[in-house]
């Protein structure tokens, strides 16, 4: 670990998952200089836990999707740095914690101590390679306005899925990204998860999440190909996305593999609008957006 | 407020659901909460006290509801599979059979 973390687990007694999360911090903890605040215990005062949390980087161990922790640092207006899904972390190692006991483990106990191992290493080197493309920065946009909400489209250059998402092709590279409706529906993005760079995804495929205190968004990737750069910026200043999604706020670059093709399947600036006006018009008819 | 077409073709001929495992769903009812698209129906007076009651709302792609499912009692179908299903149906190869 490069730098010295407030670390803010689930504190999950109703859960296998939620006990883990609770054992790697305090493996993490014991470890290194860290400081571990108590979910429980900061939610009832901001002032026992407000200095370290907001002068230290930000270690989120969740112990589930239900992300308590997560939703713990939104309210408390915490940006995320690092965060660990344990449930996540279980399935990837092919032993989900679904039903698994409350009372800790062998099996479990071994499961906490990989993963905080695993944060207390230092993180690999960054892979992503500047590929020196120029994306041209759009010189305006086309604004739609619903009632308080302003949301802007780039006219050209940028295509679009129904899934509020933008691809920005320039020969055979691209970025991606989520649209300003998308951003706006999302609120305050506290923590980007950006795709493996060197991974080969598909049309439609996920290229990384990002969350917010309403929600976890999947990035559909507009167009296949290979990962070549994640934008490093936005993963300590995921607040670039919520300022302008389509210049600073792009979250990955990708070679494309494909494009003539798939760009069949995908939507303009004037198609994307059309879609946009009955997703606001929708929004402002029920209660919220997802 | 359900999409007509997705892609360009019918969203009835695209199977793009939430399917709720009973054996792990505690009725919650975070996804319920969550879902801006009424895919999901509380039944209060039934054992069963969720259904999926509008699968043609669900936006194709998203699995968001599931992200908020702490259990992990959410399945969708595989995403390749719709896709490549998806480009047939436009590409007239199946005709949404």
């Amino acid at each position: 670990m490069s730098e010295k973390y407030a670390v803010l687990p689930c504190n999950g007694l109703d859960k296998c998952a939620g006990q883990v999360a609770r054992e790697i911090a305090q493996i993490v903890c014991e470890n290194t200089e860290n400081e571990l605040i108590c979910p429980v215990f900061y939610r009832v005062s901001d002032a026992r836990y407000d200095k370290i949390a907001k002068e230290n980087p930000l270690l989120v161990i969740d112990g589930c999707a239900t992300r308590c922790a997560s939703k713990l640092a939104g309210e408390k207006g915490l940006k995320i740095f690092r965060k660990m899904t344990v449930t996540e972390e279980a399935q990837k190692r092919g032993a989900p914690l679904a039903v698994a006991p409350l009372r800790l483990g062998a099996a479990e106990l071994a499961l906490g101590a990989e993963l905080a191992a695993e944060l207390v290493k230092e993180e690999a080197a960054d892979a992503s390679v500047d590929s020196g493309v120029v994306y041209p920065v759009p010189e305006e946009y086309i604004i739609h306005k619903k009632d308080k909400f302003i949301f802007r489209v780039p006219p050209e250059g940028f295509y679009f899925t129904e899934n509020d998402c933008w691809v920005q092709p320039v020969g055979n590279r691209a970025r991606i990204g989520i649209t300003d409706f998308m951003q706006q529906s999302l609120s305050d993005i506290m923590f980007v998860t950006p795709p493996t760079v060197g991974a080969t995804i598909d049309q439609f495929d996920e290229a990384g999440t990002l969350e917010s205190g309403k929600a976890v968004f999947e990035l559909v990737s507009p167009v296949s190909g290979k990962i070549t750069a994640v934008n490093t910026p936005v993963l300590n200043a995921p607040e670039l996305i919520n300022e302008n999604p389509y210049e600073q706020g792009w979250i990955a670059e990708i070679e494309l593999t494909n494009f003539a093709e798939e760009q069949e399947f995908l939507l303009d600036a004037a198609g994307y609008l059309k879609v946009l006006k009955k997703k606001a018009d929708e929004y402002h008819a029920g209660k919220k957006q997802g | 407020m359900s999409e007509d077409t997705f892609m360009g073709v019918p969203r009835n001929t695209i199977d793009w659901k939430p399917t709720i495992d009973y054996e792990k769903c505690n009725y919650c009812m975070e996804c319920f909460d969550f879902c801006p698209h009424k895919v999901f129906k509380k039944q209060e007076d039934d054992p069963i006290k969720l259904i999926v009651e509008n699968p043609l709302n669900c936006v194709v792609f998203c699995r968001a509801c599931s992200k908020t499912c702490g259990l992990d009692a959410l399945e969708f179908p595989n995403k390749v599979e719709v896709t490549k299903k998806i480009k047939e149906t436009r590409s007239g190869v199946a005709s949404g059979e």
